[in-house]
């Protein structure tokens, strides 16, 4: 460390820094792919640069320190946006697709990032939550906000079940085991007519709030703006939740066992660490995550269908947890809100798409096989210092290079 | 006081007995473990610390039959362990390693973690004051290093940590395997003074140490066991057991 950061330097960079991430996420969102790639290589190289010159762990620790400032500026970047965009429903969608998709990674992250477990059937949780939600309101008229929650509690069941296999396998079993899981759960959809089958499940009803339909545009100052809007706060809302809720158990004990669990089983046995209990854990957790999430995307399409949930879809889900940086709170949001702009973008070159969307992962993860932002050693609050002190970003957990961890 | 005692305790690996009816006692006490190599010592701390589940045989530990737990339990329950090859989680540091050797004692629930995160803070502070504790006793200077990844730790350092780490969590039991492999003569004697002052510090653990080097056993033991193609073939001080016949043969044809 050449310069010690001193409290307003601190500020200043955690200042520049969240602004410049929500303005390159900004123009990422309006401009062409180009564009947009090009605003990746360059954070990309930014935070390289910031690696080389051991600057990267002051903007770390000034953004932890200045959390309210940093805080501040995403809420009012959230806020303002859809006045941004409101001649614009598609890129509305694309955001709150955004923020559904990072809730699900974000639980994704706990089994594939943090305990090292493979599962390719992250989106087969996420649909649970959203054919429980759905089925709730449709067929039994239960608020959507209940959903919210009993989406929460039947993907988590079904996570546990997804957890079973990951007790006696690991690796390439692991991966087979998770993709065999994913395809039965699209199979077992679209076979069964009371789920909707092949047809899906249409006419979900939308979230109302003391008698205001979230499916209603909102005039604001003369504004007319789509009810996109509505969704966009819903959903970082949650994100927010469980982006907080991630960042907690990150620190805690049990995201440390987890950490153990995918280092060395057996070391993290002869600790004490139960693994039986902490993997199923690490699926429950991530697949609640993942309910949540399915059933704010039930409620806000108001359609769902089996291929909204198959293979696909897991596989990109892996690849945001992949491409922002494994067990990195911020990292894994950034990447899946990036994936999902990418791949909306892509959505001009029709049947190239897939090919397009694989070449560029292959090209990052060539590049950066640790993701955008890797990997960390915790820092913690102290009793003495009262703050956590410089630390170093991890660069061996780069050695693993692109392939996934068993 | 018994702390440890093993009854015919016996492990099959397909054809060959790796440990063969054993019977072992230790109190409050340091116990050398000796043997040729491939005699099972390794094998009968793996047996110890559940992560072999034995044949036949009991292994009682504070008047406990602990014959079937898992080795989470038996950590739990108060029996720490170092490894032959030094088995730290290389990507985490040297605090975190720390910490997990105080995963056992903690209470704070992933629930907690959540929605009671100053209750969780309060134990984790307590925690790390207990990790620079033991770390001072070993090297002052891994304390100012505790955010740095243990692989950029040298050797000795690493050695030591994994023992702070069996140790922080205050077990009745520490099994030590090979603690001084690959360090130089000066290194290993510091390290088994390390090793020795730890009796002297207010927790009393019993310790079962495998050594190659006879001039450590010799130093720190009490008392000795031999091993021998996974039988006990003596045990007594060290100098009873190095006038062996059986013992001097076995070191010498194996
Ligand atoms: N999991 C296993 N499967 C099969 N055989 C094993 C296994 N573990 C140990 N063995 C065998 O058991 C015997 C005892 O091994 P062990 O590692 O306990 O010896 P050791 O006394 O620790 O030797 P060293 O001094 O070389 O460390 C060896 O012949 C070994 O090959
Ligand atoms: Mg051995």
């Amino acid at each position: 460390m050449k310069t010690k950061i001193n409290g307003t330097n601190g500020k200043i960079i955690s200042l520049a820094t969240s602004l410049g991430v929500c303005l390159a996420l900004y123009i990422c969102l309006v401009s062409s792919l180009t564009a947009a790639l090009l605003i990746l290589a360059l954070g990309l190289g930014l935070i390289i640069y910031g690696e080389r010159k051991d600057s990267i762990e002051q903007v770390y620790l000034s953004v932890e320190k200045n959390k309210p400032i940093v805080l501040g500026i995403i809420v009012l970047f959230v806020l303002v946006l859809p006045f941004l965009l409101h001649k614009n429903n598609y890129l509305l969608h694309v955001v709150v697709m955004a923020g559904i998709y990072a809730i699900v990674a974000l639980g994704l992250n706990f089994q594939v990032g943090s305990t090292g477990m493979v599962n390719f059937a992250p989106a087969a949780l996420f649909g649970a939550g959203a054919y429980v939600s759905a089925i709730a309101a449709v067929k039994f008229g239960i608020s959507p906000w209940l959903g919210i929650l009993l989406g929460m509690v039947g993907a988590a069941l079904l996570g546990l079940i997804f957890g079973f296999p990951a007790l006696k396998t690991r690796g390439y079993y692991l991966s087979l085991v998770t993709i065999a899981l994913q395809i039965i759960f699209t199979q077992m959809i679209v076979n069964t007519a009371w789920l909707g089958g092949p047809n899906g499940i249409p006419g979900i009803p939308p979230y109302e709030l003391a008698g205001f339909s979230f499916k209603q545009s909102l005039k604001i100052l003369g504004l007319t703006i789509p009810y996109q809007i509505n969704y966009i706060y819903l959903t970082f809302i949650f994100l927010g939740l469980t982006a907080l809720a991630a960042s907690r158990l990150y620190t805690s004990r049990t995201g440390l066992a987890w950490n153990a669990i995918e280092q060395d089983e057996i070391v993290a046995a002869t600790q004490g660490i139960n693994l039986t209990k902490e993997k199923l854990l690490a699926f429950a957790l991530g697949a609640a995550f993942a309910g949540v999430a399915g059933a704010l995307y039930a409620h806000y399409t108001s359609f769902i269908g089996y291929e909204d949930f198959d293979f696909s879809k897991s596989l990109i889900l892996i690849c945001m947890v992949l491409l922002g940086g494994m067990d990195n709170v911020s990292g894994v949001t950034l990447g899946a809100i990036l994936l999902t702009i990418i791949d909306e973008k892509l959505r001009d070159f029709a049947d190239y798409r897939m090919l397009m969307y694989s070449v560029i992962l292959i090209t990052i993860l060539i590049t950066r096989s640790q993701g955008l932002l890797p990997k960390r050693t915790r820092k913690y609050k102290e009793k003495s210092t009262g703050m956590p002190c410089v630390g170093q970003t991890v660069t061996m957990g780069g050695e693993s290079s692109g392939s996934l961890k068993n | 006081m018994e702390v440890l005692r093993t009854e015919a305790l016996t492990i099959n690996f397909g054809g060959l007995k790796a440990v063969n009816e054993v019977d072992f006692v230790i109190g409050d006490e340091v116990v050398g473990l000796i043997g040729p190599n491939g005699s099972g010592k390794t094998t009968f701390l793996n047996l110890v610390s559940g992560i072999y589940r034995a044949t036949s045989g009991h292994v009682h530990f504070m008047q406990e039959d602990i014959t079937d737990c898992a080795p989470h339990e038996v950590r739990s329950k108060g029996i720490a362990r170092t490894f032959q090859t030094n088995r730290l989680c290389l990507n985490l540091s040297v605090l975190d390693n720390m910490l997990l050797g105080l995963h056992s004692r903690q209470k704070s629930t992933w629930w907690q973690a959540i929605f009671q995160p100053s209750r969780c803070q309060q134990e984790l502070e307590d925690n790390i004051e207990r990790c620079f504790e033991v770390l001072a006793h070993f090297n002052p200077e891994l304390i100012d290093k505790r955010y740095e990844p243990v692989s950029k730790i040298p050797l000795i350092d690493r050695r030591r940590i994994e023992i702070a780490r069996a140790i922080v969590g205050e077990p009745k039991l520490l099994l030590l395997d090979e603690p001084t492999a690959g360090l130089n003569t000066e290194e290993t004697m510091e390290m088994i003074d390390d090793i020795g002052r730890l009796r002297e510090s207010k927790m009393k653990v019993s310790i079962i140490i495998i050594e190659h080097d006879m001039a450590v056993i010799s130093r720190i033991s009490q008392r000795v066991v031999v091993l021998n193609a996974g039988r006990k073939i003596a045990e007594g001080t060290f100098e009873e057991v190095s006038q062996n016949e059986e013992v001097r043969t076995a070191y010498l044809g194996g």
